[in-house]
């Protein structure tokens, strides 16, 4: 085989390549329709008979997997309750396992209908995905271990800050302390065990996961100050799909009627957190987004 | 779909970095597994049943787990008793760990291939075993093994995209670090693979010339 040969594989990769788009474009019927068309969006899902949801698996109590290898969690039971108001059965629901960097590709490639995985709102992801009306409120903090000689988020300055790869807490270090060394795993979970290997001084999360984990092992504290002001979280929708954006918004209203998330709240949330939690420092029922919330 | 290509540019110099980084633990990799794969193949020189079993258990071992494992093992898993190293060391010995396993039967391929009649020849002008190993099997070997040596060299520092996942900055890092970041998913996943095109298919073109010609000169093929 010559030189120029050899050159001709790129060509020949490029062209099969290009080509291979064709013959899958049948397949992706089955998958979430690529965009909505004239038909509504909600048509798409009944007539595919199933909803696809991004969900979180090592998030409790958000979004985790139980003893028995079912998905649960506030924000997996949610997506469950959605499946059953607009398919009539909970179980007519695909969950596909997100991380939190993956949600939005996940969403611009339309490998889900909606993203149930504790996303907080940002301006930033305003722009690229949109959301529904929010069904919780967060604010971020960081997790220093008991002894450590950190007292105040200023005193993270020039340590090692672990945090899980495109978090509201990745984002606004980011932008606000870019010279902070940051370490940035993919899941949760990793993050939290780099913090219990003592590979960073800090892990800064959503102080939900951080409560609910620090309330089970114990040794860590949290440091008083918010990194940020608090924010909204909400589901997610591709940008653009105001069929379903619009009808989970009606959905939150009408669950908020009976309260629901109260339900899932102190199914999945309330032994987490200190026992004199305000539910509604935490939920927001119905989609009504308060300021300031009761906390 | 628009492509950002103001965006794409602006972050080159952070891929400068990671390329560097890809190569700092590919290329240090590929040179610790090759030292791996001498020594393991020095110890099968000595034909002992216990060394053999040794080796053996090593090559399974590591062919048999998968490197995001072994690598999550050495990060995650050894502080718990005690060891603990950066993410860069890890990657450097999940990599080492996993390619010496590789590079020791491709290397014991070479000598198993190398004719009897030439250790038989070199025994008959008296060479010792030593030189015999030194001027008859390994220069041989080498050049038998030569292909599946490179095939291998070009496998390590593809496997490199894997380290990513214990916060080693290197390509796939940087990549997902910008797509979590500003959501530029189609831009950044075409600037990491044209980034990959133009690293590693110069570099199997030229480890195929290498190849060639130094087959050509030494055996004549």
């Amino acid at each position: 085989m010559s030189f120029k040969t050899a050159l001709l594989f790129p060509l020949v990769a490029a062209c099969l390549l290009a080509g291979c788009d064709k013959p899958e474009a049948p397949k992706s019927a089955a998958a979430p329709a690529a965009t909505p068309s004239a038909a509504s969006y909600l048509d798409t899902i009944k007539a595919r008979d199933k909803l696809v949801v991004g969900v979180f698996s090592d998030k409790p109590p958000f979004g985790f997997v139980d003893e028995k290898g079912q998905y649960v969690g506030f924000d997996t039971d949610l997506a469950k309750r959605f499946a059953k108001d607009l398919l009539g059965d909970e179980h007519k629901i695909e969950f596909v396992v997100v991380e939190p960097a993956s949600r939005i590709p996940f969403l611009q490639s339309d490998k889900v209908d909606l993203i149930l995985a504790n996303m907080t709102v940002t301006p930033e992801r305003r722009e690229v995905v949109d959301f529904t009306n929010p069904n919780l409120r967060v604010a971020v903090q960081a997790l220093v271990p008991q002894g450590s000689a950190v007292q105040h988020l200023d005193d993270l300055k020039g340590k090692t800050i672990i945090v899980t790869t495109g978090t509201t807490a990745d984002l606004w270090l980011t932008q606000n302390h870019p010279d902070w060394p940051l370490l940035k795993f993919e899941k949760n979970s990793e993050s939290l065990q780099a913090l219990a290997n003592h590979r960073g001084d800090a892990y800064a999360q959503d102080n939900l996961v951080l409560f609910s984990w620090a309330k089970q092992n114990p040794g860590y504290r949290l440091l008083p100050e918010t990194l940020g002001d608090e924010a909204p979280i909400a589901p997610a929708v591709k940008k653009g799909n105001s069929d379903l954006r619009d009808w989970v918004n009606q959905e939150l209203a009408r669950l908020g009627q009976e309260k629901y998330l109260l339900k899932l709240y102190d199914q999945y949330v309330r032994d987490q957190l200190a026992p004199d939690t305000d539910p509604n420092a935490v939920i927001v029922e119905g989609g009504e987004w308060k300021p300031g919330g009761g906390a | 779909m628009t492509f950002d290509l103001a965006f794409m540019l602006s972050t080159l110099p952070a891929f400068g970095r990671a390329v560097l980084t890809t190569f700092k633990v590919g290329l240090l990799a590929i040179g610790l597994s090759l030292l791996v794969a001498l020594m393991a193949n020095v110890l099968l020189s000595f034909k002992r049943r216990a060394l053999d079993m040794l080796v053996r258990a090593y090559v399974e071992l590591a062919r048999n787990t998968p490197l995001l494992i072994q690598l999550f093992f050495i990060y995650f898993a050894l502080p718990s008793v005690g060891v603990q190293v950066s993410g860069f060391t890890s990657a450097i010995v999940a990599m080492t760990f996993l390619g010496g396993a590789y590079l020791t039967e491709v290397l014991r391929a070479g000598i198993e291939a190398v004719p009897v009649q030439q250790l038989e020849a070199g025994r008959a002008i008296g060479l010792s075993g030593g030189q015999l190993l030194r001027y008859v099997i390994l220069p041989q070997a080498g050049l038998l093994s030569l292909p599946a040596v490179f095939a291998n060299v070009i496998f390590l520092l593809k496997e490199t995209t894997v380290v990513s996942a214990v916060a080693v900055p290197e390509l796939l890092y940087t990549t997902k670090n910008y797509i979590a970041l500003y959501y530029k998913t189609y831009e950044m996943l075409a600037v990491l693979t044209g980034l990959c095109l133009v690293l590693f298919l110069p570099l199997s073109l030229v480890l195929g010339l290498l190849e060639r010609r130094l087959q050509r000169g030494h055996l004549g093929f």
